[in-house]
């Protein structure tokens, strides 16, 4: 069986414009798909809009299927997972990009948001389909211990081997770093 | 006839003169490497986490502290995604000086990167060739700046210094320099056929793989991906000026994806940064360098901004993508996240290392230019008797200088 999001060179890629990618994800995903917003951005002198980017909250449940139907318009390419504790639930973003090598101007981020529940810290690992995303998703799991399923290897990739596996330097709650950890940080 | 033995050797993680050490864990069969593990983190220095007790300006040194060369790059990523956040416009002329130094930076980055590869192939001469040319380029950026490194150009809304007249003269001296001197490195460097046979299907990464793994920048370009953020997505002077992505395929009419083809990439990108200098100088609008010159007053409006922000630009490595989140009312910053190209394009090297010869090493290593510069020591250890030997940075260098010299000698050259 083909690999749902096997990147052939030649494969035709469908160019959407922002506003109907936006459109389109919204019909696929319906109430999932809590928060759009869509920036746009125009530089030099010029005043014409080279660079778009397309900003969406996803239900956790939902993350594979999202990167699968980015996967019908082309490769998403995967930069970083970024995010933050915010109190009952870790927010994690997914930066990615489509049409990087299109033509002039076309490239269009996508920054998709999940919320993930600190009662059930797992998330799907996206290594089945970008496995681009090794070292960010180990990078999530040691910062905020969110675990991601289907990700081969979970081994820490920053902190060093001694880490107490029970302290994420980039929580805010009780699992943070403590007193004793943080020291001079000027 | 003896039987075969794998064994596991660590190459880092501690190296002299870098930013961002790494061990790569290598299972060797003889001199063939059958695989290999990455393992970075030895010296986390939780720059985000220490961004949390600083205010925007404040991570601005921090963020320009990630790293040596591309200092200024890191410093542009977080600055743009702090302008996404707070929703603030950046003057045209600063957008010039913007792209004006991280072309520069290109320029710099990219003339050290192949003359540290020639270095460790034993080209020697090539080596202080490429050292001697990127002098050039850092005192351009003293008279800027008046710093070598850390420029501390930039900042939120806009830039710190201006290009005054005298610049824009050693700006220029500088192309006219680059345009006479450049020629006879890579004449030198990419057409002299030891080089080529020593780089040539070394660490090759093919094109499918380079887009699965998500590799970025030269590297990506190296295995005939037409990616470039100043083309896809065009920022600041990039705009006005087209830039098209360099690909070997339109050089050599091929793609390797090798060791060769990064180089081959590397030098091109070169001649095209003195092409986009000399536009922007020629271009560059008059008006104010910042949207707000008083520090206090920017910072007054950065209180007031909420959101996530996100910036993404080319930097020497490959695209550099910073995201950061600002909470209203709160002076710090929220959260920061950096993702450096080496992040991104590490996560390849076990796929170019596959197959190659451990003379080779250094060189694949090299090759996507990570922060890595010289390795110090490594340990060879025996996985069947438990036996360990330590072999330095000299040896290894002595295997790759080596196996150059045996290619020079059967080809007779």
């Amino acid at each position: 069986m083909l690999d749902p999001m096997d990147c052939f060179i030649d494969r035709e890629k469908v160019v959407k414009t922002p506003q109907e990618l936006a459109e389109h994800l919204q019909g696929v995903f319906g109430d999932d798909l809590s928060y759009v917003d869509l920036r746009d951005f125009s530089e030099g002198s010029s005043g014409e809009v080279t660079s778009n980017h397309l900003w969406m909250t996803i239900g956790k449940t939902r993350l594979l299927d999202f990167v699968d139907e980015l996967g019908k318009f082309d490769f998403p390419n995967f930069h970083v997972v970024s995010g933050d504790d915010d109190g009952d639930h870790i927010s994690l973003y997914y930066h990615f990009d489509l049409y990087r090598a299109v033509e002039r101007g076309v490239s269009l981020h996508v920054t998709v948001c999940v919320h993930v529940p600190k009662d059930d810290l797992t998330v799907d690992s996206l290594f089945s389909r970008i496995p681009g995303v090794e070292y960010s998703e180990r990078e999530i799991q040691e910062m905020f211990g969110v675990d991601h399923i289907g990700l081969p290897n979970k081994a820490l990739v920053f902190l060093p081997d001694d880490w107490n596996r029970e302290v994420f330097p980039w929580r805010r709650d009780e699992t943070a770093p403590g007193e004793g950890l943080v020291e001079d940080l000027s | 006839m003896s039987e075969t033995k794998t064994y596991k050797l660590p190459i880092g993680p501690v190296h002299v003169g870098l930013k961002e050490p790494i061990t790569a864990w290598l299972d060797i069969e003889g001199e063939h490497i059958k695989d290999a593990v990455i393992r970075p983190g030895a010296i986390h220095r939780g720059v985000e986490f220490m961004a949390r007790e600083r205010n925007p300006i404040q991570v601005i040194y921090l963020a320009e502290r990630v790293c040596g060369i591309c200092s200024f790059s890191h410093a542009i990523a977080f600055v743009k995604a702090v302008e996404d956040a707070a929703q603030i416009e950046v003057p045209i002329r600063a957008q010039y000086i913007r792209s004006m130094v991280l072309e520069l930076e290109r320029i710099h980055s990219h003339i050290l990167w192949s003359g540290v590869a020639c270095y460790t192939i034993g080209f020697d001469s090539a080596f202080h060739l490429g050292m001697m040319l990127r002098e050039k380029v850092m005192d351009v950026l003293e008279a800027l700046s008046g710093n070598r490194v850390n420029y501390a150009v930039t900042t939120v809304g806009g830039v710190r210094w201006d290009v005054t007249p005298a610049v824009e003269r050693t700006v220029m001296d500088m192309i006219h320099y680059y345009r006479n001197e450049f020629a006879s490195f890579y004449e030198a460097a990419i057409n002299d056929p030891v080089v080529k046979a020593r780089l040539r299907d070394v660490g090759v990464l093919t094109t499918e793989q380079a887009i699965k793994y998500c590799a970025l920048g030269p590297t990506s370009r190296g295995s005939g991906v037409r990616a470039d953020v100043r083309w896809s997505a065009p920022y600041d002077a990039y705009c006005d000026i087209h830039v098209e992505p360099v690909v070997p395929q339109d050089y050599t009419g091929e793609v390797h994806g090798d060791v060769y083809d990064r180089f081959l990439v590397r030098v091109y990108e070169v001649l095209q940064s003195l092409d986009i200098l000399e536009k922007i100088m020629e271009g560059l609008p008059e008006g104010p360098i910042t949207f707000e010159p008083k520090v206090n007053k920017l910072l007054t409006v950065l209180k007031k901004a909420e959101g996530v922000g996100y910036g993404c630009i080319e930097a020497p490595r490959g695209d550099d993508t910073h995201a950061v989140g600002l909470k209203a009312q709160q002076e710090n910053v929220q959260w920061w996240k950096v993702r450096a190209p080496t992040y991104s394009n590490a996560v390849s090297w076990p796929l170019m290392f596959k197959d190659n010869e451990l003379a080779d090493a250094p060189l694949i290593i090299n090759s996507i230019d990570p922060c890595i510069s010289c390795m110090e020591r490594m340990v060879l250890s025996d996985t069947s008797s438990g036996t360990k030997s330590v072999v330095t940075k000299a040896d290894l260098l002595k295997l790759c200088r080596e196996k150059t010299d045996k290619t020079r000698r059967l080809m007779g050259a």
